[in-house]
């Protein structure tokens, strides 16, 4: 029985998996007995955000069978369910009442994810988590239902625009934007992340932070009126936050002792740098629909990376020097690939927002920071990567791990590595030829690495002369 | 009498009779009373069921004889009538399962289901009373048969409650008698009917109208526990778990809501009311209840205490529900009858079990208590997220109907409303879920008692797992035929013609 619990954790997300990757946007599943008549459906923006969080939660499902300990299995077994479904649902689901219902069901049931190990600190940060959460549900609960009651239709294809036309138009984005911004940890209201994300048990942490942090952003994407109105105003707002989150997140993030807050603030940062793409759709109501595109990739690129840096936090060293060596490098190169190394996920996500954010496509007050505070970025990552990578040394040890964790790890690094190029991607993505323009674009791409290596170089000197 | 009269005769008496025969049998004889009291608390669901079904047809059952010259005993089975007179024989049946395994082993049993059925049958009568004075005999029925239930263990403590119960609801009582006599003689006698009766009323009379609906509701507030008139409801907590289930989730309180839903629609019609100005009054009082009962729950740390604080807040959702001019606020606070019913019904019989299975009253004695009683706790659980509205619990229904009720009539403030109140609600539920699921039991339960396979008696156990599931069904397959919303949905179309 135990061993059932145990290694059904790798399979249950399978059947989301196998249809994330069989079926095809436009499917759509009628279900008029459901709450006031459920519609589940899915579109090129959901199918990538379902296939990176079915994809993650195998690879981290087959992680927990290996990491879980006896203890409680059977509560963090359950809870890990109830999180899955609702993550998973939500992403399928095209009306209001189910989009909500699995919302509340991964936000709850996450606590017990949260809290499971059971420290005070744990029992903490799921305090703070939850009293977030729940205003944060309440936040996005009110929104919806405004939206709703003016939009009258139960369907989230209908709120945009009219949230687009509403008289209080402000309020609801407000209300939508700060109750998605806790999952999606935008500044301000990311306090209950850096505490959460850590004290997890390590498989959770990945979801956490690699998965469910996107079901915030899907719940902008899918209920803000992008591409109904441009909103230049909120777009500055927007880019502000991001600009804050991702430089902000960063610093706060090179601060930090432990590899696995290291990296929640890392998701902080990320998050802040998808928020100025989320802004710039807003202010531009032409160029959401590329964006949509862009940032889809993006999510499938943070996701499997974070994935795969999350699990590496809980790997023992092998023993030999060669063994090192390999293992380091694999460590790193979902790393490199978030600072956007040429030839990863991460040149290609930011070689496309590259091209989409070029100042000249938008006419509001910030978009002519948006290159620099993307460069910036791009070294604010690279150097929260070393100092995830300098803190993982100092708390690394030797010794053999569960093949599960093996084969969970070498998977969520495989899929960051190498299976995202295979993955199906949103069709608007724009340029196909990828590997071509990463080579022109090396010294763009190559240049923030080097700058951040240089500083994190001065810095390691600095520390070891005192 | 032809089969329309005797359906909703046969219903009440159903339950009538059953009393009279408990009464009159030995206090020994366990099992035929059981069985007594299940096969009248099945019959009774049966009864109810087919009036259901007919109404749903369009069929009016109606029962009505002349008592004095100008006053009438109306007994009739409209949509309204079946919400109320539905949950209750459902939950009377699940109740009094409940009821024969709490009390086992326990004294003045006869007694106890004698008056408990007693109850039943006034809470039968209030949902079929066809008139204001059908319904006056039936709501006095109640109080006089509660009490006996309310001081049912005879301690002092239990006494002491009874006595501040019967001051209430009797000075309740009478502020109602003195309204409906006053309304007599201005208008004779009224029964109940589809819009009410005040559509165009002479000018001269709403100065009167006015007082005599502000008596009403004061009269009924005291049962359904409106601020300043609840005084009485955290005190009956010490009357044993089955009762306080029914007297929070059907009885008593639904019986105060149930008489101003009749009152607002059916006596004045929800339009004159609003004419009068009378609306928005209620709906003050009606909100601030909400917040203060919600606010006090938050500081009580015996369970049943704290969960008749919530009783207090939820009870009013039905009221503002109503004040909230319009079909689908008035569907949100009609259908919170029912969904409020089984989710406390649920939480009840939980915290009975804790206390029965455990010994555990208090709340920080319950840490840990999820690894010993799984499925309790878990229908706790539901039951917590249902009253909090979190999705897809019928709780859930409620909100997000009168929410959307609210907006559409430009009521804004009432979403406030109902997000603080679903705040505060988290805050006092959760942590009792994380002492329940997370929190290591810390010392041995105060009164542990063993039965066998299943974590406590089974007569314990099923109810609530029957009324969690109701409580995810009303939820989930809320646009269904025959879901507590359909049926609201079909009430207020009869309704609120606006």
């Amino acid at each position: 029985m135990r061993a059932l619990y145990r290694y059904s954790l790798a399979l249950l997300p399978v059947p989301a998996l196998w249809f994330a990757l069989l079926a095809e946007p436009g499917w759509r599943l009628e279900l008029p007995w459901l709450f006031f008549g459920g519609l589940w459906a899915m579109d090129e923006l959901r199918h990538s955000v379902l296939l990176l969080t079915a994809l993650l939660w195998t690879v981290a499902g087959v992680f927990a069978a290996g990491y879980m300990k006896e203890r409680h299995l059977c509560r963090f077994w359950v809870f890990w369910v109830l999180t899955l479904t609702g993550n998973l649902g939500l992403t399928v689901s095209a009306d209001v009442a189910s989009f909500y219902s699995f919302f509340a069901l991964m936000t709850f049931a996450g606590y017990g994810l949260v809290v499971h190990e059971g420290t005070d600190e744990a029992n903490r940060a799921g305090r703070v988590y939850l009293a977030m959460a729940v205003v944060g549900e309440m936040a996005i609960l009110s929104g919806l239902l405004m939206a709703a009651q003016l939009a009258d239709s139960g369907l989230l294809a209908d709120l945009p625009a009219a949230i687009a036309d509403a008289d209080r138009r402000w309020l609801i984005m407000l209300l939508l934007l700060s109750g998605f911004g806790v999952k999606a940890g935008l500044p301000l209201l990311h306090f209950w992340l850096p505490l959460a994300h850590p004290v997890a048990p390590t498989p959770a942490s990945a979801v956490l932070s690699g998965a469910m942090i996107k079901a915030g952003l899907l719940g902008w994407l899918v209920t803000l009126p992008f591409g109904e109105v441009s909103l230049p105003d909120w777009g500055n707002g927007l880019v502000i936050l991001g600009a804050v989150g991702s430089l902000g997140g960063a610093a706060l993030g090179l601060c930090q002792q432990h590899p696995k807050a290291v990296l929640a603030y890392s998701s902080i940062s990320q998050m802040g740098l998808i928020t100025l793409m989320v802004g710039a759709a807003l202010a531009n109501a032409e160029a959401a629909a590329p964006l949509f595109a862009v940032m889809s990739l993006y999510v499938v690129h943070h996701g499997l990376a974070k994935g795969s840096l999350f699990l590496s936090t809980a790997m023992a060293l092998p023993a030999s020097r060669a063994g090192q060596r390999l293992m380091w490098l694999l460590i790193a190169l979902p790393g490199l690939s978030l600072a956007g190394l040429p030839f990863t996920s991460g040149a290609a996500s930011k070689l496309a927002m590259k091209e989409l954010l070029k100042p000249d496509r938008f006419d509001f007050a910030l978009a002519a920071y948006l290159p620099v505070l993307m460069s910036a970025g791009a070294v604010a990552t690279m150097l929260l990567v070393w100092r995830f990578l300098w803190v993982q040394r100092a708390g690394a040890s030797t010794g053999n791990n569960h093949p599960f964790l093996w084969l969970g790890w070498g998977l969520a690094t495989a899929a960051s590595v190498a299976l995202f190029w295979l993955l199906p991607w949103h069709a608007d993505v724009p340029q196909k030829a990828w590997l071509s323009a990463m080579v022109q674009d090396a010294w763009n791409l190559f240049w923030p690495i080097l700058v951040a290596t240089l500083l994190a170089a001065v810095a390691l000197r600095l520390v070891k002369q005192r | 009498m032809t089969s329309s009269a005797l359906l909703p005769v046969a219903a009440l008496m159903t339950s009538l009779m059953a009393s009279v025969i408990i009464f009159a049998l030995p206090e020994k004889n366990y099992r035929l009373r059981t069985l007594i009291n299940l096969a009248a608390a099945i019959l009774k669901l049966t009864l109810v069921v087919v009036m259901v079904w007919g109404v749903m047809q369009g069929r009016e059952y109606e029962a009505a004889f002349t008592m004095v010259p100008g006053v009438e005993f109306v007994l009739r089975a409209d949509a309204l009538a079946m919400l109320f007179a539905g949950l209750s024989a459902l939950l009377w049946l699940l109740t009094t399962i409940y009821a024969v395994g709490y009390l086992e082993n326990s004294p003045n049993r006869s007694r106890f289901f004698g008056f408990f059925s007693l109850c039943v049958a006034s809470t039968m009568g209030i949902a079929l009373a066809g008139n204001l004075f059908t319904f006056f005999l039936f709501y006095e029925m109640l109080t006089l048969s509660t009490y006996p239930l309310v001081v049912h263990r005879g301690t002092p403590k239990a006494l002491r409650a009874g006595r501040t119960y019967i001051i209430y609801t009797l000075t309740g009582g009478a502020v109602l008698l003195l309204a409906i006599a006053w309304l007599h003689g201005l208008v004779g006698d009224l029964r109940f009917q589809e819009g009410g009766h005040f559509a165009d009323l002479a000018p001269s009379l709403e100065g009167p109208v006015t007082m005599i609906f502000v008596l009403l509701i004061t009269g009924l507030g005291v049962k359904a526990a409106l601020v300043p008139l609840h005084g009485w409801l955290p005190q009956a907590m010490v009357a044993p778990a089955p009762v306080s289930a029914l007297l929070h989730a059907v009885a008593v309180v639904k019986a105060g809501a149930f008489g101003i839903i009749r009152v607002v629609f059916e006596l004045y019609g929800l339009e004159a009311t609003s004419d009068l100005g009378l609306l928005m009054g209620l709906a003050a009082v009606a909100a601030f209840t909400i917040i203060y009962g919600s606010t006090r729950a938050l500081f009580q740390v015996d369970l049943k205490r704290r969960l008749a604080f919530s009783t207090i807040s939820q009870v009013s959702y039905i009221v503002l529900g109503l004040c909230l001019f319009g079909p689908v606020g008035a569907a949100g606070g009609l259908v919170h009858l029912v969904h409020q019913g089984i989710m406390k019904i649920t939480l009840f019989f939980c915290a009975g079990n804790y206390a029965e299975t455990l010994g555990v009253h208090c709340i920080d004695e319950l840490d840990g208590a999820g690894k010993r009683m799984p499925a309790t706790s878990m229908a706790f659980t539901l039951g917590a997220f249902g009253m909090i509205g979190a999705p897809p619990l019928a709780g859930f229904i409620t909100k997000w109907t009168m929410g959307t009720g609210a907006l559409a009539v430009g009521m804004d403030w009432v979403v406030a409303v109902l997000v603080a109140s679903s705040l505060l609600n988290a805050a006092y539920f959760l942590p009792i879920l994380h002492r329940l699921w997370f929190a290591p039991q810390s010392r041995p339960w105060p009164e542990e008692r063993r039965w066998g396979r299943l974590e406590t008696s089974s007569w314990l156990f099923w109810p609530p797992m029957v009324t969690v599931v109701l409580t995810v069904l009303f939820g989930v397959f809320a646009a269904l035929p025959f879901s507590p919303l359909s049926w609201v949905e079909l009430i207020v179309l009869r309704e609120v013609a606006l």
